[in-house]
């Protein structure tokens, strides 16, 4: 009798057969493993995204793994199973590629298995009850069955019959006695025969979740017809169960026992078991050669980057400076070269170099600004040494993976870096074997969480599509084992029975989708490069954008050591780089933003005064308080003030200690004189890892790179036990006292997990400082970037509103002058006087604030409501248009978009508005005419145009023009923008007559004074707060910069509705300080603007009938 | 033929030693199993046990009602106990007279 654990599973399915498998690749190994199984197959639908998460489980469970994939072969109702034999898992991961990129469909066809026969001829292929072969010996043609077998002769390494029985009744597929009859054939004709149990689930319960996911994959509702399964035996059954079927079936096949089919079927699985180091290639590291840097060798490569590193390096450091770069330098080369990783750094300056060279804004995100190689081939534009970061946090010869560097670019040309590194690292040819790839895009595995759950768990049981949407829409977006309880405390519900059967039921199961893959899609920025054997390594297919896409997502490919390199689209980075052609197209000046000194005081001034709208990362309601507080003064600042605002610091409370002994509050605590310098920029708080770091190092004199390691212990409860253990003695030994360690330690303990990484903020703080330099010095081209790209949290009228308040001018569209973009115009209107931030005691000296008048901003074309790309461009194309008739015949507009165009004043000035008798609304009357004369809907489109009959003549109709308020409402339902004057102009008498403070003045009153304020929402924002009661913060515009209301527990209960709902508050709210220029209003009232602006109207005229 | 059905617990109406069925009592006779013909399992359907409108369900007993009633069948020859016989059928050579006699019960 063969040994039940003996048996391994050639066919297995997990949830990465998407919409399939029930299990997790993970789980099937440790029920493998449960089993004392050898090895295991991880056999999927269609794809390998779940090959190295499977291999890494079965390392870690001393697994042998076995790689396949289950494909369609011929038709799409044909299945056959691929199995990699061992040493050879780079062909199948090559015919898959083929295969993939040859077929929109995941067909194998004979046309592919041909052309790739390199690849196939090492291929293992199963015959199993899905497949055609099988169907043919259902249907008893044994002629045909061995013909098709015959044909895969020359096409694979070998072929198995492949016999599985779920003890279905009848005689079909998938039951006992066809199993039978398949081992008969295959017995019959001396081919190998071996028994899988065809497996998609980990248990016998887990039938009711195939079910919903073969009705979701189909998109049918639940029915006997649309579910693959009849019973629940498609499980990972243990050896001694497999081996009782294997007998069963070898007996009904007329032999004694099942041990020939066992026997085959063990030989099977050792000819395809992979060694996850040798085969899979967990562990190694395959970057791109020497070659494509144009190097011969390793140690050329060496020099060359060495070469250019100093070239870099003298651009860079002058002086003393430089004696000091070039010995850190030194440092950090001897760790990259004895790492290995000369070609990982060429290639990434490699691709920064080939962004600049198209004039591409970049720049290094993450732990790699701290690096000065980084910083010397141009990766980083921070200067890693003045800021103290350490190249140690980044790469380390400790740390056995490779560094992760993130390039930041301008959003709206993202692509065509893409385009450009597949250019110079792909390669296009998929047609034929032996493509030399090195780059691919990254997949991203999209799992169930709850409303993808409950949508598709509903549709199935054919729960109506409303009732299904009103509950996916209410929910968070949580784990869909979580439903249960959300569902209890949404309000939003409560209109629902959830308590019938079926929903209770849908609830139950969406809980067991909980977490299981449901799409490959691509990943949304990360490039994977390696050298020409890229697709030796991991198998590719073309993502939905047409990039290839490495099947394994962004763990997998690390995991197999490609370099894997996050390109990501930053709005900031467009809307910096077009205020830089904003300024060179109005001025002629060529602005070298990266070079600007990082030390200037207007610079500063403008993020004191907390009016940072429109700039990275410190324009939220919650940072605008907090650089109240903080008032920064350098870029070392910044660095702080974007590493505090975090949730991690906000929730451990380090911002208090910091600000209050930067205000002075609080006295600066130093623990140790050593500790002194190392703590000094933070006020002697912990803030940053690299901080954590040094002090790790100078309190135990190991080195930076080590001290590295036992930081990243620290994040885990037990690490930091271990940690603690070794720390104490180590410190103690270096002849620190008890009571300093202790204290030290405590710190480390309570900090290093909320700790941010300095390089990294350091990163973010240049694009900061930057917009802010630009926001100062040139406000109208900046904040035209910031309309053009819209990189910020804000709608962009409350930006438009930002710019009137620096005296910009903002000019209406125009037909013959709005441009697809805004763009910065010179004004001879002097607009109104800027913003001033008013003095008072506490806010120290005053101000240097910018003065933007003489500036104007044209609004732009695209954003009409409704205009297409098309239409703004040939508007464009067709200028200039010499009156509406011309404009009609000529734009390629259509009908609606001209009609908004007259509404909002597009021809105003074409028109002379302004200094005839004409309006709007008789412009409108004539373009009726124009309309009705040409006979169709778009002159433009007809080419017989009827020239004899010209329009009538544009006269005055006699028609009352718009009132303003009717001009602002028309211009904000066409662009959602009040473009010629703020809103709340129109309550101006009404928020006087009651005493309304503006925003810009609340400076002038004293703390816990209660004002009435009045505004347009700008932002609702309900973030987790430390003592976990839900506080609400509004954010409202009244045109003179912003009010930053509080709405705690006890007064939202009556409000949140109301705040929810609404555009244009009243509010009411005790003034509270919060740091130098830090205000906020405690709220206590909320009303809807316009409903007090009625009952006020009403009451005057009372008043003034009364009065009459 | 659903009214012949005879719904028992197993445990008590079919004996079963080894999971493998090997007598039962159907309609109070004691019947023996001599063949298996074939056998199987079938499970699913368990959707229309919910829209059938059991609103007396508890939380409990949905979950349950999610395992899917799996079932195993089997397709059987059987007999009555003691219906099914051995008998010895003797052919003297000599007299050309045949004589039967039962041996035992099969077991």
């Amino acid at each position: 009798m063969s040994d039940p654990n003996n048996f391994i599973h050639l066919h297995v399915a997990s949830g990465f057969s998407f919409k399939y498998g029930t299990a997790h690749a993970a789980s099937l190994v440790e029920r493998a493993a449960e089993f004392e199984m050898k090895a295991l197959a991880l056999t999927d639908r269609d794809g390998m995204a779940g090959a190295v998460t499977f291999v890494q489980s079965c390392e870690a469970n001393g697994i042998t793994p076995i790689l396949g994939v289950n494909l369609s072969f011929l038709q799409k109702k044909y299945r056959v199973t691929l199995l990699a034999q061992g040493g050879k898992l780079d062909s199948l991961y090559r015919l898959l590629t083929a295969i993939k990129m040859n077929s929109d469909q995941n067909l194998i066809t004979y046309e592919v298995l041909e052309k790739f026969s390199e690849y196939s001829k090492e291929v293992l292929l199963l015959h199993g009850p899905e497949s055609e072969l099988a169907l043919a010996i259902a249907a008893r043609r044994s002629a045909q069955a061995i013909s098709i077998y015959n044909a895969g002769r020359e096409l694979f390494a070998d072929q198995a019959i492949e016999c599985v029985t779920h003890q279905i009744g009848g005689d079909g597929p998938h039951s006992t006695p066809y199993a039978a009859r398949s081992l008969s054939f295959a017995r019959d004709h001396g081919l190998p025969a071996v028994i899988t149990n065809s497996v998609r689930m980990l248990d016998r319960a887990d039938g009711p979740v195939a079910d919903v996911l073969d009705a979701a994959r189909q998109l049918v509702p639940l029915n006997i017809k649309n579910v693959d399964r009849r019973n629940s035996e498609g499980y990972l059954k243990p050896g001694s169960q497999m081996a009782a079927l294997a007998d069963e079936v070898s007996r009904l096949a007329g032999e004694r026992t099942g041990r020939g089919l066992l026997d085959t079927t063990r030989e099977w699985a050792e000819r395809t078991a992979l060694s996850p180091r040798l085969d899979v290639g967990i562990g190694q590291i395959h970057l791109p050669e020497a070659s494509v840097v144009g190097a011969k060798s390793r140690i050329e490569l060496g020099k060359q980057l060495r070469d250019r590193c100093e070239a870099g390096l003298g651009k860079k450091y002058s002086g003393a400076q430089s004696v000091k770069a070039a010995l850190r330098l030194e440092e950090e080369l001897t760790t990259v070269v004895g790492l290995g990783y000369e070609t990982y750094f060429l290639t990434v300056a490699d691709i920064t170099d080939l962004a600049r060279a198209r004039g591409i804004r970049v720049a290094a995100r993450g732990s790699g600004a701290g690096s000065l190689i980084c910083h010397v081939l141009g990766i980083s534009g921070v200067e890693p040494m003045s800021h103290g970061l350490l190249m140690e946090r980044f790469c380390s010869p400790l740390r056995g993976e490779l560094p992760d560097i993130d390039i930041d670019v301008e959003s709206a040309r993202r692509l065509e870096i893409y385009d450009a590194i597949f250019e110079r690292y792909g390669d296009n040819d998929w047609s034929r074997p032996g493509n030399q790839s090195r780059c691919a895009t990254v997949s991203m595995v999209e799992t169930y969480r709850a409303r993808h759950a409950i949508r598709d768990v509903g549709a199935a049981l054919g729960i109506s599509p409303m009732e299904i949407d009103q509950i996916a829409k209410a929910l968070p977006h949580i784990r869909s084992r979580n439903i249960g309880k959300a569902l209890e405390n949404l309000p939003e519900l409560k209109g629902l029975n959830l308590n019938t059967p079926i929903l209770k039921m849908a609830v139950a199961l969406a809980g067991r989708l909980d977490g299981l893959p449901r799409h490959l899609s691509m990943h949304p920025c990360a490039i994977a490069l390696s050298d020409i054997g890229l697709q030796d390594h991991a198998p590719i297919e073309r993502a939905a954008s047409g990039y290839p896409m490495v099947a394994f997502d962004k763990d997998g490919v690390e995991a197999i050591g490609l370099l894997k390199l996050d390109v990501l689209g930053v709005r900031m980075q467009s809307a910096i780089a077009y205020s830089l052609s904003e300024i060179e197209r109005t001025t002629g000046e060529i602005l070298d933003i990266d070079a600007v000194d990082l030390s200037d005081k207007p610079t500063f001034d403008l993020i004191k005064s907390t009016r940072t709208l429109g700039i990275f990362q410190i324009e939220s309601p919650g940072q605008r308080e907090l650089v109240g507080k903080f008032a920064p003064n350098t870029f070392t600042d910044l660095i702080i003030d974007i590493s505090l605002f975090r949730p991690g610091p906000v929730k451990s409370d380090m911002i208090t200690p910091f600000l209050g002994t930067r205000q002075g509050l609080r006295e600066r605590p130093i623990i140790h004189e050593d500790l002194r310098e190392i703590l000094d920029e933070t006020e002697g708080v912990v803030v940053f890892h690299e901080q954590v770091i040094k002090i790790i190092s100078t309190l135990t004199g190991i080195t930076l790179a080590q001290a590295d390691e036992r930081r990243r212990e620290l994040g885990t409860l037990e690490g930091q036990q271990i940690v603690c253990d070794w720390f104490f003695p180590a410190a103690l030994a270096k002849g620190y006292t008890f009571e300093v360690v202790e204290q030290v330690w405590e710190i480390l303990r309570a900090f290093a997990s909320f700790g941010f990484c300095k390089a990294h903020a350091a990163a973010f703080a240049l694009p900061t400082y930057q917009s802010a330099w630009l926001k100062t010095h040139y406000t109208a081209a900046f904040l035209a970037g910031v309309l053009t790209h819209d990189p910020g949290m804000y709608p962009k009228r409350v930006i438009l509103d930002e710019a009137r308040q620096w005296g910009i001018e903002i000019a209406p569209i125009d037909a013959n002058l709005s441009g697809k973009t805004y763009l910065v115009e010179r004004s001879e209107n002097i607009g109104r006087a800027p913003y001033l931030a008013p003095d008072s005691k506490s806010s120290g000296a005053a101000l240097l604030l910018p003065d933007a008048r003489g500036f104007a901003i044209r609004t732009a074309l695209s954003d009409v409501g409704g205009i297409s790309e098309m239409e703004v461009d040939s508007i464009i194309s067709g200028r200039p248009y010499i009156d509406l008739a011309d404009f009609v015949y000529r734009s390629g507009a259509s009908r609606p978009i001209v009609e908004s165009l007259v509404m909002i004043g597009a021809f105003d000035q074409l028109h002379s508005l302004a200094t005839s008798k004409l309006n709007r609304r008789d412009l409108l009357l004539h373009l009726q005419d124009i309309y009705r004369l040409s006979g169709s809907k778009n002159p433009a489109t007809n080419s017989q145009m009827t020239f004899e009959l010209a329009p009538s003549q544009l006269h005055a109709s006699g028609l009352p023009d718009l009132t303003a308020s009717e001009r602002v409402r028309t211009e904000v339902e066409i662009t959602g923008m009040d473009i010629s004057a703020h809103m709340l102009e129109f309550y101006g008498d009404f928020l006087n007559s009651i005493g309304a403070v503006r925003s810009s003045d609340l400076m002038k009153h004293r703390a816990g004074t209660c004002v009435l304020v009045a505004g347009v929402k700008v932002a609702l924002q309900t973030p987790p707060v430390r003592s976990g009661r839900r506080v609400m913060f509004l954010t409202l515009d009244d045109g003179f910069g912003c009010n930053d209301l509080t709405f705690f527990e006890d007064v939202q209960n009556s409000y949140a509705g109301l705040l929810r709902n609404s555009w244009l508050f009243l509010a009411r709210g005790v003034i509270r300080r919060t740091g130098p220029r830090g205000i906020s209003l405690r709220a206590t009232a909320a009303w809807e603007l316009s409903v007090s602006y009625e009952k006020w109207r009403n009451l005057n005229l009372h008043e003034r009938a009364r009065d009459a | 033929m659903f009214e012949n059905t005879e719904v028992s617990k197993p445990s008590a109406r079919v004996l079963a030693p080894e999971g493998e069925p090997v007598e039962f009592i159907y309609k109070g006779r004691k019947f023996h199993i001599h063949a298996v013909i074939s056998r199987w399992r079938e499970s699913g359907g368990w959707w229309n046990r919910i829209s059938d409108g059991n609103s007396h369900l508890t939380d409990k007993n949905i979950l349950e009602s999610l395992d899917d009633g799996a079932r195993a069948i089997w397709r059987v020859e059987a007999a009555p106990e003691g219906a099914l016989t051995t008998f010895e059928i003797e052919l003297d050579e000599i007299t050309k007279t045949w004589l039967i006699r039962p041996t035992s019960r099969p077991n």
